[in-house]
């Protein structure tokens, strides 16, 4: 008992630590870069008194360092502050472009799971066969077209031949929440697509290396049908260890998600990113970088936690 | 036998798709049909044909030529990328594994601060520093890829831990960089080799990504991301133009990837 | 005091030369009697928009949605002749120092309250403060018979372009930003961030003819291609600043493409401080290289009028025709002029780009692959906007800078960049002659005599050959063919008050 009190107070210790450090990253990050958040703003046709002058209104006559200071004290607050180009809350800004990155995520994991899943304890009962070999090249081939060139190709098929999407057409979630799904499927399985081939190759090999384990020797012994040996042995084993995998997948989708919102023009996290690393935001810029840390350790600290609870050998080392 | 049969098919596979990748570099260094970067408004958007194999682009410039010079671009990008994050990743991995405790945390703290922080900030900070140059980025890229790969090497060096050999090392007092790059690290191999692709290929990607604010190769100078980036504007028009890049990193990706499937089914048959 | 009652139409200086827009059928078919009032309208924008107080915003982009919301006391028209807005009528007292106006009456703001002088006064004494051409005001007078009066404190006859600027509500100043409220066409309705602004119909319009639409989107694009693909599914229905290769995509069907010469200046512009810019027989040698013709027809199709100097012929009569040709390619000629200044062997210079245009990108592209012709190598390093303003623009830390330059449209708004003192002179450019000449035209009353002069500005820029001077490139915009009455104009304005359904739906 102590020591999983322990274990989540030095979780959270690291947490804090890290969201610290990304933070100062950034702050440093910004004192070395050239560029100004006044004169982004205005353009190249207003004059130095007016880009002063809004720099002063902005508080940018202010030090970084300073600037950095009152983030931070106010962040440890829950304010993210003001956007300095948006002039809207960031917390508004960020909440409101959520709803399309992890909407994309969510979606594309969700397609991922039930894509390569039974794919793989289907090719994995005959490995060798026919169809084994056609969704492993399948798979294969997918992994290795770049999900900017799937993304053109897919919109090129969807929208010019079949006449059923539209680029850039996102409708929120809370305006219709049938459409806002819609809108972001195609973009998910974009995202999707060469993971579940990473997800599906991985998944196959464990199940096979189950399959022949001592205990599905067992089971079948026993009399179990296959159906019940694969619902009830392989696949949560094969789970189990596939966690690793999918939490290495779910950060990629995040990361994958940035250059389809490009593809697609949807107002997603990282166009925001784009937006407030090009125009020297800099409290903007802090705040979605502490939310996208925010959301990797809650992801790794999940994957951690499993594979701590099935893996003896780490939950041994932790309570050491 | 079968197995074995297909591992070698693999080989096979994998090597006649890095060989075209090869062949074009090769040449690309050598010879070219067109001039790499000679435009012409009179030959804009010529599809694939006899005098234009690959067709040209918007700025009448043959595709072909330059897919032959992108290949030494991809190759530099993706190899010089992946080895600074390989030798980041390779040591920060192994120690954070074999040592635990505080070395442990402080490093996967780092790298998960890494993970979060946008890759393209750190490749501005990057080119602020020294200058927009492939070489900057590349170091950028290094760091940007280094934490997924400490994080493979910490958690396979905790499985090896436990196995007999490296106990009984640890008991015959083997000095410790000895039993980390001796004994566990040639053992890691079948973990890290797919990594190393997937990084390979994810490099390119992450190239041709960072295209959008200027940084990467410069122009007239491409690789094939950054053609494909640049494509994207006459996707209707020209689709060759998508077409020829998507080809030529397919087969240096699924190449990779074959071979490494190949390395990995025989290591692991050999222990098996 | 010796008034003399002027009809004065700022197009005075101008031609209309470049009007000539392509396959455009603004007028087809519905007549005036049959104009269809109602319906809504979506524009592609590709810049998020930033700031709403007229008096601060500088953004062509914002600029050009807010010419909807707020209206000066004189306005452009898509001809780029300025007509009385807000003011009937101007009198100019004959020394240039004094300008009268007469203000209109039964005009509305969007928050229903009356214009009136005092209103005038406000804004443009806030105006007087904020923009940097109207700090000249030295005094506004409310005259009590609803006409204002504004004092100069020197003579200048090249300002009524700059009497566009908004007026607004007295004492809105503050909150200007976040009310927007303007007389304009349409009164601002909503923004969100990352999505766009929402227009909708000023039932009180002064004018009652206008405008037509019930609303209108200015929807935020993440890219141009993005947009396109939105413009050819019916998402948008307006897109601006298309690139050829994409509006020849386009059904003819489905979409009037309309294309006019935009009053930009694009160049190869060259730091004259830095050597070897600084010798004016390497920047004419430079000039000579280039093949303008060619480089209009790769990067724009053709879309694009070649340029000699710092002025498109767009502008009218204050350019000069007989420069055209001076700088046609000559290599030989580039040759020679390069070994007489020592460069018999070319030399490396650096092409520093704003990676966010891609213009200018494929531009230095071209401009690398003709300079090194005559032993010229050019590298291309891309930087990002943010740090092409901090570095190149206000920094002046370059070599050389492929970029475009907007201004209004005035003439004097064109050349006054390159007074050697000038903010914004970033191509360190000085010639004693320039500066004396730019120095004395707004204190110059005749039109004749400023047109003689503006030439012999442009002459003086031409021998030097302050940079590379390329190309104004054509602004070109596709409309769905819903849609009629849209104009295309010679500056940064989407003017939505005309656009109307081509039939009603």
């Amino acid at each position: 008992m102590g020591n999983e009190v322990r274990t989540v107070f030095s979780k959270i210790c690291e947490f804090v630590l890290t969201a610290l450090l990304v933070s100062f990253f950034t702050f440093a990050a910004f004192s070395i870069i050239p560029g100004d958040t006044a004169r982004v703003m205005l353009g190249p046709d207003a004059s130095e008194a007016q880009v002063q002058q809004l720099r002063t209104e902005l508080g940018l006559d202010r030090p970084l360092a300073e600037r950095y200071g009152t983030w931070l004290r106010d962040a440890f607050r829950g304010d993210l502050g003001n956007s300095l180009s948006f002039g809207t809350p960031v917390s508004e800004l960020i909440s409101s472009r959520l709803a399309v990155t992890l909407g994309m995520s969510f979606i594309a994991l969700i397609i991922v799971i039930l894509v390569s899943f039974p794919m793989a304890a289907f090719c994995s009962r005959n490995p060798g066969n026919i169809t084994d070999k056609t969704l492993s090249t399948a798979g294969h081939i997918l992994f290795a077209i770049p999900p900017f060139a799937l993304s053109m190709m897919l919109i090129l098929i969807f929208s010019k031949v079949f006449h059923i999407f539209t680029a850039g057409r996102y409708t929120a979630p809370g305006d219709n929440f049938g459409a806002y799904v819609v809108s972001l499927l195609l973009p998910s399985l974009c995202i999707a697509l060469p993971k579940i081939a990473m997800t599906f190759k991985f998944l196959r090999a464990s199940m096979i290396e189950y399959s022949h384990s001592d205990f599905v020797r067992t089971a079948k012994s026993h009399g179990l049908t296959d159906l019940r040996i694969m619902l009830r042995h392989i696949i949560p084993n094969s789970a189990v260890s596939s966690i690793t995998v999918i939490s290495l997948v779910l950060s990629d989708i995040l990361g994958g998600s940035l250059i389809v919102e490009q593809v697609f023009n949807l107002p997603g996290l990282g166009r925001l990113l784009l937006a407030a690393i090009s125009r020297r935001d800099f409290p903007l810029l802090s705040g979605i970088v502490l939310y996208l840390a925010i959301i990797t350790v809650i992801l790794y600290f999940l994957a951690d936690i499993f594979a701590a609870v099935i893996d003896p050998r780490i939950r041994d080392r932790r309570a050491a | 036998m079968r197995s074995s049969a297909n591992s070698k098919r693999y080989l096979y596979i994998g090597s006649a798709l890095l060989a075209i990748v090869a062949v074009f570099f090769i040449i690309g260094l050598i010879w070219t049909p067109y001039g790499i970067n000679s435009t012409d408004s009179a030959s804009k958007f010529i599809a694939p044909c006899a005098e234009h194999l690959f067709g040209t682009d918007n700025l009448g410039r043959d595709v072909f030529s330059r897919c032959l010079a992108a290949a030494r671009y991809t190759l530099l990008v993706s190899f010089a990328g992946v080895a600074v994050a390989l030798v980041i990743g390779t040591i920060t991995g192994l120690l954070a594994g074999y040592y635990g405790g505080i070395i442990d945390k402080v490093i996967m703290v780092l790298s998960n601060s890494i993970m979060c922080f946008p890759g393209i900030l750190l490749a501005l900070v990057a080119v602020a520093i020294f200058g927009p140059s492939l070489y900057n980025v590349i170091w950028a890229l290094g760091l940007v890829f280094a934490p997924t790969f400490a994080r493979v090497y910490r958690s396979s060096t905790i499985e090896l831990l436990g196995r007999d050999y490296i106990l009984s090392a640890k008991v015959m007092k083997v000095n410790p960089v000895r039993i980390m790059f001796v004994h566990i690290l040639p053992n890691l191999m079948p973990q890290i080799l797919p990594a190393v692709i997937i990084g390979l290929a994810n490099m390119t990607l992450f190239e041709s990504g960072m295209s959008y604010l200027g940084l990467g190769v410069q122009p007239p100078a491409a690789s094939y991301g950054k053609m494909l980036a640049d494509a994207q504007s006459y996707m209707v028009t020209a689709p060759w133009l998508i077409f020829f890049p998507t080809l030529m990193l397919v087969c240096y990706i699924l190449g990779l990837y074959f071979v490494s499937e190949w390395v990995r089914t025989s290591v692991n048959g050999g222990s098996k | 005091m010796h008034n003399s009652r002027r009809k004065v139409i700022a197009g005075a200086l101008m031609l209309a030369l470049s009007f000539s827009a392509v396959s455009c059928s603004q007028d087809n078919g519905e007549a005036q009697d049959g104009a269809v009032y109602g319906g809504e309208a979506v524009v592609g924008i590709t810049q998020e928009p930033m700031i709403f107080d007229p008096h601060t915003v500088e953004a062509a982009g914002d600029k050009e949605i807010l010419f909807n919301v707020y209206e000066g006391l004189y306005k452009y028209d898509s001809t780029g002749t300025l007509n009385p807005c807000l003011a009937t009528d101007v009198v100019i007292s004959d020394d240039a120092s004094e300008y009268t106006f007469t203000i209109r009456e039964g005009v509305t703001f969007h928050d229903g309250s009356e214009l009136d002088a005092g209103d005038v006064v406000y804004s443009l004494n806030r105006a007087a403060e904020l923009i940097p051409e109207l700090s000249f005001i030295e005094d506004v007078t409310d005259n009590g018979d609803n006409t204002v009066t504004v004092t100069l404190a020197t003579p200048n006859s090249e300002m009524l372009s700059y009497f566009t600027a908004a007026i607004i509500p007295e004492d809105s100043g503050d909150t200007i930003g976040d009310t927007r409220i303007g007389t304009g066409p349409f009164v601002f309705t909503s923004y969100e961030a990352g999505i766009g602004i929402v227009l909708t119909r000023n039932e009180n319009y002064w004018n009652p003819e206008l405008p037509y639409l019930d609303k209108v989107t200015f929807k935020v694009c993440a890219d141009m291609d993005s947009g396109f693909l939105e413009l050819q599914s019916g998402a948008i229905d307006i897109f601006p600043y298309l690139t050829t290769d994409k509006s020849s995509q386009l059904d003819p069907a489905q979409f009037n493409v309309l294309e006019l010469g935009s009053n930009m200046v694009q160049g190869l512009f060259l730091n004259n401080a830095v050597a070897p810019f600084d010798d004016v027989r390497v920047r004419q040698a430079m000039n000579y290289a280039i093949d303008r013709e060619e480089i209009v027809n790769l990067i724009m199709d053709g879309a694009g009028l070649p340029l000699t100097t710092a002025m498109s012929p767009v502008m009218g009569e204050a350019y000069d025709t007989s420069l055209d040709g001076t700088y046609d390619q000559d290599i030989e000629q580039a040759q020679a002029l390069l070994a007489e200044a020592g460069y018999a062997d070319g030399f490396d210079m650096t092409i520093t780009v704003p990676s966010n245009y891609l213009v200018h990108v494929n531009t230095a592209v071209a401009l690398a692959d003709q300079l090194s012709a005559v032993g010229i190598n050019a590298t291309i390093e891309q930087v990002d906007w943010a740090t092409w303003l901090d570095r190149v623009y206000a920094g002046r830390d370059y070599e050389s800078t492929v970029i475009c330059l907007t201004s209004d449209y005035a003439p004097y708004d064109v050349i006054n960049r390159y007074i050697s003192t000038a903010d914004n002179n970033f191509i360190n450019y000085s010639n004693p002659n320039v500066d004396e000449i730019i120095t004395n035209l707004p204190l110059t009353i005749d039109d004749g005599e400023r047109i003689s002069m503006y030439r012999e500005l442009l002459g003086y820029m031409t021998e030097d050959a302050a940079s590379v001077y390329i190309q104004d490139p054509y602004s070109i915009c596709a409309v769905n063919n819903r849609l009629t009455g849209y104009e295309l104009y010679p500056m940064y304005v989407q003017d939505m008050s005309t656009v109307r359904l081509a039939t009603a739906e």
